[in-house]
This record gives C-alpha cells, sequence and structure tokens, in this order.
C-alpha cells in the first residue's frame, strides 16, 4: 500500500533535527525497517518524517579506554561486519548478525530499534548481558541511562518528547570471556520468539562471572540474574546448566500469541538459554 | 482472544470500587483517553488516541458498566473502532482485599480486528497487558494524589 502523504526533511546539525521534532506529528526516520511499513499499512501517518541520516555524530564506532560506543545510526550490518566490534564487542556484532533479513539490516539502526522497543527485538538481550547503557540528548542537554531504566516496557523507552538516542556504550569484553546469542526466530517477520544472550568468563575452570539477558518472553527484555547466581561457581556442565535454566522465566508473565503460547515460551527460554550458555561456556577459555 | 490478570491497589476495596466507576477517574487513566462522556446509565461514550511506538490512531467507542456488585465486582464492556481497526472487550473484574489493600482480578475476551490485527497479531497480548498495566500505574497515582 502506499503512504499517506508525508513531508521529508534531512537536517544537517543535531539542533536542527530537534528543532523539527518539536512539531507533534513530526517522526524520526532511522533506518524506518518499522516505521516505512507501518505508514504503508496507513498504521502510522506521520506528517513530517525527520530523517537523521545527514546529523553528523550519530555515526560511527569507537573506541575509548574500555568502552565501546556506538553511535545511534549505526546500522546492524556496521555492527555484524565491523571488525573493531567483533574483536572487542563479539556479543554485539553476533546479535546484530541475527536481526531480521539483509535488507533490514543494511538500512535498520541500532539507535531506531532501541528507541522503537519492540518486544521480540534482537539486540535487548545482548545490550542486557552487556550492561550497556544509553546516552540520550535533548535541547536542553544530554543523560545517560542503563539499558534496563531505558527499556521501560513493551514499546515503551524512558525517551520523553524531543529527546533522541545519540549513542549506545557497551564494555570491552574481559580477555577469554565466551559468549553467544540464540533465538528461536519466527521466520516471516525476523522476530525473536525468544533470544537469549549469555556472556561467560572462566576461572581455574569455574565460571567466575556470569551475565544472560532474555528478549521475547515477554513484553520487556531483562537480565536473568537467577539464572546467573545459579550458573557462577559451577564448573558450567550439563547438569549445572540445566539447573540453573529451569527457573529462567519464574514469575515472569510470559507472551502468549499464534506464534507460541505462554507455556511454549517458558520451554523455549530454557531451551535456548541452555544453548546460549553451552555455546559461551565452550568458547570461554 | 482470552486475557486475564491481576494488579494490587494500595486502598480498600470500597474505595477502589468507587474509583474503578469513576469516569473522570477512568477518562483520566485510559491510555489515549480524550474524552469520556455519560450518554446512559452506566453507559459512557469515549474518545480516545492511541499512540504506541509510530502507530497512531483515533477510536471512537462505548464503555458499559453492567453487573455491578458493589465493591466485589462489575463487568466492563468496552469497543472502538478506529481507521486502523476495531477492538471489543468484555470482562469481569472481581475485587478482594489484600492485606490492607485491593487485588483486582480481571478476566475477559478481547477481540481486535481490522489491519492493527492483521498485522499486529503478535503485539496484542504483550500490548493489551502493557496498557491495562499502565491504566493501574495510573490509577494509584490519581487516587494517591486525590
Amino acid at each position: 500500500m502506499i503512504p499517506q502523504n508525508f513531508d521529508y526533511a534531512t537536517p544537517e546539525s543535531l539542533e536542527e533535527a530537534f528543532r523539527l521534532l518539536s512539531d507533534p506529528n513530526a517522526k524520526v526516520l532511522a533506518g524506518g525497517q518499522s516505521l516505512i511499513p507501518m505508514m504503508r499499512l496507513r498504521l502510522a501517518a506521520p506528517e513530517t518524517l525527520v530523517d537523521l541520516r545527514g546529523v553528523p555524530g550519530l555515526g560511527g564506532i569507537r573506541l575509548e579506554g574500555r568502552t565501546l560506543r556506538v553511535g545511534a545510526m549505526v546500522t546492524h550490518y556496521e555492527l555484524e561486519s565491523s571488525p573493531l566490534v567483533r574483536k572487542s564487542c563479539p556479543l554485539l556484532a553476533e546479535a546484530a548478525a541475527n536481526i531480521g533479513d539483509v535488507q533490514v539490516r543494511n538500512c535498520g539502526t541500532i539507535g531506531g530499534s532501541l528507541a522503537h522497543a519492540d518486544p521480540a527485538a534482537d539486540y535487548p538481550a545482548s545490550l542486557h548481558a552487556l550492561e550497556a547503557s544509553v546516552r540520550i540528548a535533548s535541547p536542553s542537554g544530554e543523560r545517560t541511562v542503563s539499558i534496563a531504566d531505558f527499556l521501560v516496557d513493551t514499546f515503551t523507552t524512558a525517551l520523553e518528547p524531543g529527546e533522541l538516542v545519540v549513542e549506545v556504550s557497551v564494555p570491552v569484553e574481559a580477555e577469554g570471556a565466551g559468549v553467544s546469542y540464540q533465538k528461536c526466530v519466527q521466520p516471516a517477520s525476523g522476530f525473536a520468539i525468544v533470544g537469549v544472550a549469555a556472556r561467560i568468563v572462566k576461572k581455574d575452570g569455574e565460571i567466575a562471572f556470569a551475565r544472560i539477558g532474555v528478549t521475547g518472553l515477554s513484553g520487556n527484555a531483562f537480565r536473568a540474574t537467577g539464572v546467573e547466581k545459579l550458573l557462577e561457581g559451577t564448573r558450567g556442565d550439563a547438569s549445572d546448566i540445566g539447573r540453573a535454566v529451569a527457573g529462567i522465566g519464574d514469575g515472569v508473565d510470559a507472551n502468549n500469541d499464534i506464534h507460541a503460547s505462554a507455556a511454549y515460551r517458558q520451554h523455549l527460554a530454557r531451551v535456548y538459554a541452555a544453548r546460549a550458555i553451552v555455546a559461551a561456556v565452550s568458547r570461554a577459555k | 482472544m482470552k486475557i486475564a490478570g491481576s494488579h494490587t491497589l494500595p486502598f480498600a476495596p470500597e474505595r477502589a470500587y468507587n474509583l474503578l466507576q469513576d469516569p473522570q477517574i477512568l477518562a483520566a487513566c485510559m491510555p489515549g483517553c480524550e474524552q469520556l462522556v455519560k450518554i446512559a446509565e452506566d453507559t459512557y461514550q469515549m474518545k480516545m488516541k492511541m499512540v504506541l511506538a509510530a502507530i497512531s490512531g483515533q477510536f471512537d467507542g462505548k464503555v458499559r458498566i453492567a453487573d455491578p456488585n458493589p465493591h466485589t465486582s462489575f463487568r466492563l464492556i468496552v469497543e472502538g473502532t478506529g481507521k486502523i481497526g476495531f477492538m471489543k472487550g468484555d470482562g469481569r473484574l472481581t475485587l478482594a482485599p489484600k492485606d490492607t489493600g485491593t487485588e483486582v482480578a480481571y478476566e475477559g475476551d478481547v477481540q481486535v480486528g481490522g489491519t492493527m490485527a492483521a498485522v499486529g497479531q503478535r503485539l496484542i497480548d504483550t500490548t493489551s497487558k502493557m496498557m491495562i498495566k499502565r491504566f493501574f500505574d495510573k490509577l494509584c497515582e490519581k487516587a494517591g494524589s486525590a
């Protein structure tokens, strides 16, 4: 279908973008892989699209000390293919490589995906496991929030009207850490029915540090701290992992839709968590 | 689609029941509600603007309260139609004292149709739950300041 008429603006600075976005009928275009399909179906009908592609300072990936800083307009493909990301934060590269299809990865951006906050998006699992932070800018200044505070609920973020995501920061991965992202994919949409990201650091044959992020299971992605605690101090054998993932969905109000019932999603969460942890443990040195 | 869940409100069932039937409170707490006008005993005309991620749509609808059982339960029937689809909901809310507050349990059927259902199937359950949670959060906030 053809979208309703709209204006298209290409600001060349953040200030200009903020000015254009002060119109409540304007909407940010940051890749458009969710927005444009919705406009074509006329589910969304913004009067103006403000394309951030030409705004300097929103692209690029750089290393600053032990922190990897990713600009909001960096595409999934850039993340998946960047030698810097693959080396210093392989989990982020793996998450990006698992998103949608080639077109989505070439056009879609990390900032756009985060601001959209689809409950089945891939990034949140990894960003929770990485304890990432999100830098937000507005005409009145900047603030940085943790990923846990940023993702408030289904399609709901900590962004206030007029604010933009400008950067996502993740820590440089520890030496010898093993990471993995495993998802049960919904083939038509490419979204995760359930996706689990795992980071494991071993010391003297034991798991010294574990971080587990889960997406798709409920209305909001989360860090499975209970699973992490049960893994830490074990050798990461099959029985340790089985015990640790058994309660991954405890107290979680699991989603229920035509693709998977709540009970089946809970089951998938255990299966995919175990797969992600097994893979991460085997990759950890 | 069946929906069920519960929320705990920090006030006694009598107060919770009255708040849940107060059109001004309902209008202030329902996400996107722009207007709620009484058109008959227990029936209200509603205008609502739903804004969810990139989706935004205007809905015209009705809210009806039926089978009232003061302070313990009532039925809530909601229907709305807009350009992007329609929704119908019929559910029972049951109030029970819990510690010093009230547990509100809801159980019902929601039907969503039109474009938004055709493409948003995977999101209806999650989104309905979030809207209901937002409603109760707002209710606590409003009641706390009143």
